[in-house]
């Protein structure tokens, strides 16, 4: 057995089944023996960013590790991106990467990349393997490094001799995963402070998701009837037909979510990080709050917000111990008689362009109502990412896929392929922009050859459409390279690469167009919705402002200009 | 100023993803010296770092105990 065998064996061992990437010298002799696994699928991607994003979408689609595999240099800083992106959002994400032979490492030989050192910031670990006799247990630790703890990206990079050099094999060990142990003193507090608030919030984040706490984060909070509003990663780990649910929190979350935390005299952040699109201005951010704050990640505890009960545990855990101990809530009717006005008076809406021309909310919001909650949803990032966050209901936790931390341009995609892959039982809908989509929609071709059909709404505004609102509220409507103008022929461009290609500009059309898209099982299917290029998407907290300056159209700020909820 | 004391496990890339660490969370490094420690496999690095205001050095543990290859760390 060489190197190269014990490799592909291990992978095998551990339960890997799809890898996404692209063949190349330092990295082809495991492509050989990967060409007789039985047990392994490899979607050849057409560029590397893909293969990456795809395994962040397969990873959240099935809760299991993701696998990319590139070869050196080029291959792999091509895998840059994607690393970044599963490490802000915390991916379980192996990354395979060919080196050049050991004896040239360090000479500036060719296609040699220094990949370890450009991803350390960006990786959880990474190893270099210099005896192929490690191969099995480092790949099998990279998988349970990836996983356990805090999820997120590890490398493992594999010079080529080390591949073509005999190997022994070793069964790699089962990993021992230790949870944090929850401190019972800390989960009292908690349940003491929950007991007694007056104005309590369940801040949930992608954590919850990561931890596969959903039920039991339904359960406490049916239990206590305490709000809940749930963070863009987060987006369907509680139901949003839930009548406890206030929506997203943050930059373009719902005027009651936003009121919430920031009149709230309790936050229970669960699994999130207090990210600055979520709190705005930090020193102005829920200034009379308490907070509970638990995370697997201790770094993450009162990093940018002092925690008064850190809780350091899974939040499995967490919510298994704080539904053990919170008997019921306190009385909450007049917080709750506060925010279900806030909802009333300020529910998401959004108005028709008055050029005739389409909604990109209702495309959206449609799409959603005629696909379902059982579907996974990806986005790219921009203005339809907001809109997909607000205006489709999600029901089931990881059923939105996205890319909340980096914010990556062209994730909707390669992250679609990936959920398909992991997921093929459920229809999977990327909601793309029409900028995002020309940085990497390349994997149609991958998708179409591999029969993955995944739906593309390319929500066509002809504009890097999230800049041009900045432009329009902060830089004097002075429009500086954000057209995209009306090439290409998005349709004709998905025909090419072999999928069905649709097109739709009048709000009559959609319903119908969507119907059309659902019925193709055998192809993917990219639909160019054609809408107006003004929408802008509000609710929004300017950047840098505090929450409680949130506009719910230009100009208009709800929670500054009234007194509502002052004598709360 | 604070004194940072770690027990890193030789491995590759060990020191470098503390050292790449400081600089990505904007920690200034004053003084660092590696030895060998007494125990086999590993090495004590000291540092004497300055946060930047309103940063915690409590923080900066934490975040250097995710480095996979450090063995302990304790500040000063
Ligand atoms: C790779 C990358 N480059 C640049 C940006 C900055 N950026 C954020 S949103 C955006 C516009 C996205 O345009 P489009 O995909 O058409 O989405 P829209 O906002 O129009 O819905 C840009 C350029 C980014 N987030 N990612
Ligand atoms: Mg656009």
């Amino acid at each position: 057995m060489n190197g190269a065998l014990a490799l592909i064996k291990a992978l095998e061992a551990v339960g890997c089944e799809t890898v996404f990437g692209i063949p190349g010298g330092a990295i082809l002799p495991a492509y050989d023996p990967l060409f007789d696994s039985a047990k392994i699928r490899h979607v050849l991607t057409r560029h590397e960013q893909g293969a990456g994003h795809a395994a962040s979408g397969y990873a959240q689609a099935t809760g299991r590790v993701g696998v990319c595999m590139a070869t050196s240099g080029p291959g792999a800083t091509n895998l840059v991106t994607p690393l970044a992106d599963a490490y802000l959002d915390s991916l379980p994400v192996v990354a395979i990467t060919g080196q050049v032979a050991r004896p040239v490492i360090g000479t500036d030989a060719f296609q040699e990349a220094d990949i370890r050192s450009i991803t350390l910031p960006i990786t959880k670990h990474s190893y270099q393997v210099t005896d192929p006799d490690d191969i099995p247990h480092v790949i099998a630790e990279a998988f349970t490094l990836a996983a356990s703890g805090r999820p997120g990206p590890v490398l493992v990079d594999l010079p080529k001799d080390v591949l073509a050099a005999p190997a022994a094999w070793t069964e790699p060990e089962p990993p021992v995963v230790v949870r944090p142990r929850l401190d019972p003193a800390g989960v009292r507090q908690a349940a003491d402070l929950l007991a007694r608030a007056e104005r309590p919030v369940f801040y949930v984040g992608g954590g919850v998701v990561r931890a596969g706490a959903a039920a039991l984060l339904l359960e406490l909070a049916e239990r206590t009837g305490v709000p809940v509003v749930t963070t863009l990663m987060a987006r369907g780990a509680f139901p949003d037909s839930h009548p406890q649910h206030l929506g997203m929190p943050g930059m373009h979350g719902t005027v009651a979510a936003v009121a919430a935390m920031q009149k709230a005299d309790l936050l229970v952040a669960l699994g999130a990080r207090f990210d600055d699109r979520v709190t705005g201005s930090l020193a102005r951010f829920a200034p009379e709050a308490l907070v509970v704050h638990a995370d697997i990640d201790p770094a993450e505890i009162s990093k940018n917000r002092r925690a008064d009960v850190p809780l350091v545990g899974d939040c499995r855990d967490v919510l298994r111990a704080l539904n053990a101990s919170v008997t019921t809530g306190g009385d909450l009717g007049a917080w709750w008689a506060y925010l279900d006005g806030l909802r009333t008076t300020f529910p998401l809406g959004y108005d028709w362009p008055e050029d005739g021309s389409l909604a990109p909310q209702y495309v959206i919001s449609r799409i959603g109502e005629l696909v379902g909650p059982e579907a996974i949803y990806t986005s790219g990032v921009g203005q339809h990412q907001m809109w997909a966050a607000q205006f489709v209901r999600y029901e089931r936790p990881g059923s939105f896929i996205n890319s909340g931390g980096l914010g990556t341009m062209g994730f909707a995609v390669p992250a679609a392929m990936g959920a398909v892959c992991g997921a093929p039982d459920r229809q999977v809908w990327a909601i793309d922009g029409d900028g995002c989509f020309q940085m990497t929609n390349q994997e149609l071709a991958t998708c179409a050859l591999e029969g993955l059909p995944i739906k593309v709404a390319v929500i066509n505004n002809g504009n890097l459409g999230m800049v041009r609102q900045w432009q329009n509220l902060f830089y004097g409507s002075r429009y500086s390279q954000t057209s995209l103008g009306s090439t290409p022929d998005f349709a004709l461009l998905a025909e090419a690469m072999g999928c069905v290609g649709l097109r739709c500009s009048s709000r009559p059309g959609v319903d119908d167009v969507v119907r059309e898209a659902m019925a193709v099982r055998d192809r993917p299917v990219v639909i160019d919705f054609v809408v107006g290029a003004d929408a802008q998407v509000w609710p929004m907290v300017a950047a840098g402002t505090g929450n409680d300056e949130i506009m719910t159209a230009r100009g208009l700020r709800p929670l500054c200009d009234s007194d509502t909820g002052e004598d709360l | 100023m604070h004194r940072l004391s770690l027990l890193l496990r030789n491995k590759p890339g060990a020191l470098a993803r503390v050292v790449v660490l400081f600089s990505t969370r904007d920690v200034a490094v004053e003084s660092l010296s590696l030895n060998p420690a007494d125990a086999d496999g590993l090495s004590r690095l000291d540092v004497q770092v300055r946060l930047r205001e309103g940063r915690s050095v409590d923080q900066l543990v934490h975040q250097l105990r995710r480095v996979v290859d450090l063995c302990e760390v304790s500040a000063a």
